[in-house]
């Protein structure tokens, strides 16, 4: 101890410029972690955490006896599924075609319009979704030029999931190819023309030089990806969700924000969301620990 | 460049066209809502209106345009954007200095406190119960502060300084600076490359969000733009109280395609000048520590 008030004295400006961050990580992140406590309690805003009766596991038990509640895990994981899949899946073959394009503006081009949509938010995102599939947008104008009745895309239960993946496909598969490109720029040139001189063709240097080259960036992408199964995100499903969509597309997100800050059930709606951060900070770890092992990457 | 193939000519019309067509995909839907908003009332009732405006009217625009609220919910969203990014470069370079300090000895316990919170986030309910406690309930700053600050932008930032030249530190020290003046005047003035592309993350964050505000603003009068289009797209409050003799060549679809592209004009504008350095910041992104 001793020793820290020798060094705080020495380089006292370095405490204070570390200040302001250090209060934002307690004040936003660590007090309100402390907050969770609510979960075994029955918490009310009036007594307040330290008014209020501690009742043990009571809703962590009500909450495995909710069918509610599996719903809302279920579709968490089917989502979370076809998140993973698609978004390691499409934004790798994109970089591969993208890597093959010679001339430098039309990939430009490409890029471009690939890499807007990225910067588009969720509200907006979804607002378009919503006026494409209108009875007066275009989805629906096509439908009409062969003869079909019109249909609202995001008020039906089977539509919902391929939309949430198209909406996460436009938005980021793009966005996804710059780490890729970015490793593939970095493959030796002298790999290529080898293969050339032994006569290997484009497709077999794709298959046999930038496929392999790029596979431990992929591994590492995919793993951290798994990683992060549950953050689905709130904003995406909120803004896709209605109503009507609420039994396939209800995530943990979407339901803890509806029984907890709408509804105010407070203790229950913590106790969800304790559940959920639990699970996923064992995948993150369990995640990261295998992309360690297999590529020697990770986030820490 | 050698003569290609018949093969590879194959594939590579192949490979271009598809990624012609996808790009093209994914203009479209914008290009439609474009198209939407300045087209009129009836060609949009009746499903005439594609990728071009039919009926072309400037009505929505018109509308939309001299909408106070609109205009108020552009200047939250402007005014802590701006006042955002700055505060977050600050904070976040600030804490990032010492953490690339040997001498300070805290340095590594506040990294693992750091890094710990990218893993257990805490959940939504106290999170919000908490905020407001500290009084952020309609209140524009809840807009702001918990942006300032990521644990991932952190770690970027003081992989930066940490590769940062000792040499020209060391000088200016020997030169009498102290550490305030060191960082003020010599290493923030070195160091807008990372700061540009992070200042561009933390604006990118604060302009779109929506999650803080759905939560904490129910104050229309304090709406920021996210918000306000997205009551436009869920609620008939787009359209406006009309008489029953009124038919203004507009309808609700043109309207919430005229606040759509009023929302995403900004970022369009902006975009082809900062492409390169959201680019690199992707790439910092990969970069491990």
């Amino acid at each position: 101890m001793g020793k820290l008030t020798y060094n705080m004295r020495k380089y006292w400006p370095l405490y204070v410029m570390a200040l302001p961050g250090t209060l934002y990580f307690i004040l936003f992140k660590y007090i309100p972690l402390g907050g969770s406590v609510i979960a075994f309690q029955d918490y009310s805003v009036f007594k307040g955490i330290n008014g209020s009766p501690w009742v043990g596991f009571k809703h962590f038990t009500s909450l495995f006896e909710y069918p509610d509640f599996y719903r809302v895990l279920r579709n968490t994981l089917v989502m979370g599924f076809l998140r993973v899949t698609f978004m390691f899946a499409v934004p790798l073959i994109l970089a591969l075609m993208i890597n093959e394009i010679r001339h430098s503006l039309m990939k430009k081009g490409v890029q471009t319009a690939l890499y807007i949509p990225h910067f588009l938010s969720w509200v907006i995102i979804a607002g378009i979704a919503f006026e494409m599939t209108s009875l007066s947008g275009l989805v629906n104008t096509v439908r009409g030029w062969f003869g079909l009745e019109s249909m609202l895309y995001m008020q039906m239960e089977s539509y919902f999931r391929p939309i949430f993946v198209l909406t996460g496909l436009w938005k980021d598969a793009g966005w996804g190819t710059i780490i890729y490109l970015a490793a593939l720029s970095g493959i030796n040139p002298q790999l290529y023309e080898a293969a050339v001189v032994d006569g290997a063709s484009r497709l077999k240097q794709i298959l046999y030089i930038t496929f392999p080259m790029i596979l431990p960036t992929a591994a590492i992408l995919f793993l951290l990806d798994i990683g992060n199964f549950m953050e689905l995100g709130f904003e995406q499903v909120y803004n896709l969700l209605t109503p009507m969509t609420y039994s396939v597309g209800d995530i943990f997100d979407t339901y803890v924000f509806r029984t907890g800050i709408q509804q105010a059930q407070y203790s229950f709606a913590t106790a969800v969301g304790l559940f959920q951060a639990v699970v996923g900070m064992v995948l993150v770890i369990v995640f990261n620990k295998l992309s360690k092992k297999y590529s020697n990457g990770g986030l820490w | 460049m050698m003569a290609m193939s018949r093969g590879e000519k194959i594939l590579q019309v192949i490979i271009v066209t598809t990624l012609c067509l996808l790009s093209i995909i994914a203009i479209i839907p914008v290009v439609s809502v474009l198209a939407t908003s300045f087209s009129s009332r009836l060609p949009v009732d009746m499903n005439q209106v594609t990728l071009w405006p039919i009926g072309f009217t400037f009505d929505s625009w018109k509308y939309m345009i001299f909408r106070p609220d609109l205009w108020k919910s552009f200047g939250i969203t402007l005014f802590t954007t701006i006042i955002g990014t700055i505060l977050s470069l600050l904070i976040t370079a600030l804490m990032a200095y010492p953490l690339a300090k040997k001498e300070f000895m805290l340095g590594k316990f506040l990294i693992i406190a750091a890094v710990i919170t990218l893993v257990l986030k805490p959940p939504l309910v106290p999170y919000f119960l908490t905020l407001r406690e500290y009084g952020l309930y309609n209140n524009i700053l809840v807009l702001i502060f918990p942006h300032v600050l990521t644990a991932f932008n952190l770690i970027i930032m003081r992989t930066f300084f940490k590769d940062f030249p000792q040499e020209l530190e060391e000088a200016a020290k020997v030169e009498g600076c102290g550490y305030f003046r060191v960082f003020f005047q010599l290493v923030l003035p070195l160091s807008k490359p990372v700061l540009a592309t992070l200042g561009l993350f933390y604006a990118v964050v604060i302009w779109n969000q929506f999650q803080h505000p759905v939560m904490f603003i129910q104050d229309p009068d304090l709406f920021p733009l996210q918000l306000k289009i997205r009551q436009f797209i869920t609620s008939e409050s787009v359209m406006p109280a009309l008489m029953a003799e009124e038919r203004p060549n507009y309808n609700e679809y043109t309207l919430r395609a005229t606040a759509i592209i009023f929302a995403i004009t900004p970022i369009i504008m902006v975009y082809p000048f900062i492409q390169k350095y959201f680019v690199k910041g992707a790439m910092l992104g990969a970069v491990k520590d």
